[in-house]
């Protein structure tokens, strides 16, 4: 087990690093972040763009420039972001526990709706119950979540007034943006729970158990159900680094504080230090949650070994 | 069961407080969070339209766009070389210190020394070499050169008079975030990304604001914010997209103001390649652009025509220039006559995520067909474009350029776009144009520099550097429990005289 852990954060501290490095890299090609810093108001002349190239420590060499960022996280320090020099730890703090909070809450919200559902279809199969749950899903699946996010928006924060349409103050903010990100989650986890569940449900211990003479309902909580577990939480595992891109989209609509809209706004402005701590942290996050999916096999099924 | 219940509480408290979120508040949705709130830190408009309500100038540019006293109640030449300030008395910063001749020379010293190295700021105060305290009251600029434009810089942005114990205690990183001005209302909080509350200064000098609180929210998404003006959770939105104009005013509720801003949007043509090289060519594209048209259907009307790169505001603007009129027929008559066949490529650069001039550039190409070229478009991402695809000459024959003058001061415009050498200039010189735009860059006579500013703009339209496309409006969305607040052509807000039903 512990042999098995060290591999896997050994593998994950390398995923981190590689990421970090191709964003680092990629970034400087992508055009000059002293222009950016006067967007709207006046032109720069070309003494003022090379005196803030040399503020901002862009005159040095990439690979440089890469070692001090990699330097300041192992002393725990970010850097200073180039719109107005704060930590960009501090930018980070702010905005991670509201993204925590709506990928938490959509999560929840899909599981809530999917579960079921997801049951309900696969044991009703060719129902007209079941019917309409895979045309809604599909449905579901083919809404981009932008434009989702938006009618949401006008359906129950402009003309029905029951929600914030957007904004980060409590309970009653976190409603429409959970359900954006949410719903997109749910149609795609009902469908592939009911496929997996099916799949189950035709295999011979299943069978066994049903000419054994087990009550219906324990032939499918307890054996088939918890048979169908690996796959749907390897997916949601796998779910969460698209999460992390739907939260981008959906906390740009919804004007959540979190980190989508902390690495747009930084891509925007070009800046790097912002987002290379952005995404360095977004990638640990998405490493740390596949290393736990992998770790919660073995609660579903003891034949999986962790070595 | 008690989680659902918990969920349901706090959705209904979430619009209970909606509802009772009114009372002496002003809600402004701005599309950017400045990130900082120190002067010397920012040139984005963004941030002048936030904080002009915390700081205030030696001088103040009124929505008028004249300039008007600020913390300096009078100034004056006292040689070529030495401006002279008397200051306002009895004026306090929020934290209580008094404002006097030593706060003005920290602020400058401040954004001359070191500190204001690090941001963008520094370099449009060069002209000073210091600030001398003359008494309490008073205080000398001494200058290195005259710069025409100075006292209209000194009403914005970096020339903000800040509070010198205050950073000399709290330090520069603490006053980014927690700003401390003279301005008619006080700082109370920031979320980053989120928003900024302000408070009424009872005390404030230049009139006791009319709300007792100010609350900026950050948007960024134009849809939401226009949403959230629909929805009465904000009072005035800036940057309303052309396309949603109908919906404000469609809205019993709302207002639609529509004022000219300091934006122009042109296509430049480059010298350095074939067949813009040739002046009949670039001329002939003049003609052939038909620009009442874009504005008619595609801005709806909220832009005006220009024939040089600056806005009817702008110093320097001569109305008795007029715009290439559209005349296809001259077009093809001049290209042929330069010995461009028919079906020739004219290539067009513009910024892909720009939806509206992704439109313009359309019509354009398809202008250009009907005088028998060929348009092939091509999109960048903006910050691309503006950093490495304009600055080193890799555009094609005509790219976009979209150009604030918030010094509403032609020089400023043209000097950065058509002197030999400068940053955005990659591809073409013109000793005559670098011998007028010097002539007046260093000049104290307003006069003669209007009669030199409208020569260059005169000489550009004739030259057809380029194809001056329009005057864009800019869009404001405003609710009607709003009271005496009229949307300004600078951005800036001064906001202690609006009031709110």
């Amino acid at each position: 087990m512990a042999r098995y852990l060290a591999a896997q954060v050994f593998q994950a501290i390398l995923v981190v690093l590689f990421v970090t490095l191709v964003v680092a890299v990629m970034l400087r090609f992508s055009g000059d972040p002293a222009v950016a810093q006067f967007q709207g108001a006046s032109a720069p002349t070309a003494e003022q763009l090379q005196q803030i190239r040399q503020a901002l420590g862009l005159d040095q060499p990439v690979w440089l420039q890469y070692l001090h960022f990699l330097g300041g996280i192992l002393r725990g320090d970010f850097g200073t972001s180039f719109r107005g020099g704060t930590p960009v730890g501090s930018l980070i703090t702010h905005a991670l526990p509201p993204t925590l909070l709506l990928a938490f809450c959509s999560l929840l919200l899909s599981l809530v709706i999917s579960l079921p559902l997801g049951v309900y279809a696969a044991v009703h199969k060719g129902s007209w119950g079941d019917q309409v749950i895979r045309f809604l899903t599909l449905l579901g699946l083919s809404f981009p979540n932008f434009w989702l996010g938006i009618m949401l928006v006008l359906i129950f924060g402009v003309t029905l007034r029951w929600l914030p349409p957007s904004g980060y103050e409590g309970g009653a903010s976190l409603v429409l943006p959970s359900v954006t990100l949410g719903l997109i989650l749910t149609s795609a986890t009902v469908r592939l729970l009911r496929a997996s569940l099916l799949d189950v449900l035709k295999t011979q211990y299943v069978t066994v158990a049903r000419s054994k003479g087990l009550a219906e309902r324990r032939v499918l909580y307890k054996h088939a159900l918890r048979n169908t577990a690996i796959p749907v939480i390897t997916f949601i595992g796998l779910q969460f680094g698209g999460l992390v891109g739907g939260v981008v989209v959906v906390e740009q609509v919804f004007a959540w504080p979190g980190m989508g809209l902390l690495a747009l706004q930084a891509i925007s402005n070009r800046d790097f230090p912002v987002l290379q701590g952005a995404v360095t942290v977004l990638a640990l996050l998405v490493v740390v949650i596949n290393l736990l999916v992998d770790l919660s096999y073995g609660l579903f099924d003891p034949r999986i070994r962790m070595d | 069961m008690k989680q659902f219940r918990t969920v349901l509480i706090s959705a209904a408290l979430g619009v209970l407080s909606v509802a009772s979120a009114q009372g002496s508040t002003l809600t402004v949705a701005t599309a950017q969070d400045p990130q900082s709130w120190d002067p010397i830190d920012t040139f984005l408009v963004a941030w002048g339209t936030v904080a002009h309500n915390i700081f205030d100038g030696l001088i103040i540019r009124g929505p008028d766009l004249k300039l008007h006293p600020g913390l300096a109640t009078s100034w004056k030449y006292t040689t070529p070389k030495t401006l002279r300030f008397t200051l306002r008395q009895g004026v306090k910063f929020h934290d209580g210190e008094p404002f006097n001749a030593a706060a003005v020379k920290f602020t400058f010293d401040r954004l001359l020394g070191p500190e204001g190295k690090k941001g963008p700021q520094q370099a449009n105060y060069s002209a000073i070499k210091e600030v001398r305290v003359i008494n309490p009251t008073t205080v000398e600029f001494v200058l290195t050169d005259s710069d025409p434009v100075l006292l209209t810089k000194l009403s914005g942005y970096g020339a903000m008079i800040v509070p010198p114990k205050y950073i000399k205690e709290k330090g520069d990183a603490y006053f980014d975030t927690h700003p401390v001005g003279t301005g008619p209302f006080k700082f109370v909080s920031y979320e980053s990304a989120q928003s900024l509350k302000l408070t009424a200064n009872k005390d404030s000098w230049s009139g006791v604001p009319k709300v007792n609180n100010l609350t900026f929210r950050f948007i960024e998404e134009p849809a939401t914010r226009v949403a959230e003006l629909q929805a009465g959770r904000v009072d005035i939105a800036t940057g309303i997209p052309v396309a949603q104009a109908a919906t404000i005013k469609g809205n019993s509720n709302l207002t639609l103001q529509a004022v000219s801003s300091p934006t122009v949007q042109a296509l430049r043509l480059n010298f350095a390649h074939a067949p813009t090289s040739d002046l009949r060519v670039r001329q002939a594209l003049n003609y052939a652009v038909d620009r009442d048209a874009i504005i008619k259907s595609i801005l709806q009307g909220y832009a005006t025509p220009i024939s040089s790169l600056q806005s009817s505001k702008s110093f320097g603007f001569d109305p008795a220039l007029t715009a290439y009129p559209y005349d296809p027929a001259k077009a093809r008559q001049l290209l042929a006559a330069a010995g461009v066949k028919p079906g020739t490529t004219i290539g067009v650069d513009f910024i892909g995520t720009d939806a509206v001039f992704r439109e313009v550039a359309q019509a354009i190409a398809g202008f250009f067909q009907a005088v028998g070229l060929k348009a092939d478009l091509k999109t960048y991402e903006t910050n691309t474009f503006y950093s490495d695809i304009i600055p080193k000459n890799k555009t094609s024959n005509g790219y976009q350029m979209g150009w604030g003058g918030w010094t509403f001061d032609f020089d400023n415009t043209a000097y950065l776009l058509y002197h030999s050498k400068q940053f955005w200039n990659p591809d073409f010189t013109d000793k005559k144009l670098d011998a007028l735009l010097e002539s007046q860059h260093n000049l104290a006579d307003q006069q003669k520099r209007l009669v030199i500013l409208r020569t260059i703009a005169r000489y550009t339209h004739d030259q057809a550097i380029d194809i001056p496309l329009y005057n864009q409006q800019d869009l404001w969305g405003v609710s009607k429990r709003v009271q005496g607040f009229t949307a300004p052509s600078d951005s800036l807000l001064h906001l202690q005289n609006v009031s709110v039903k």
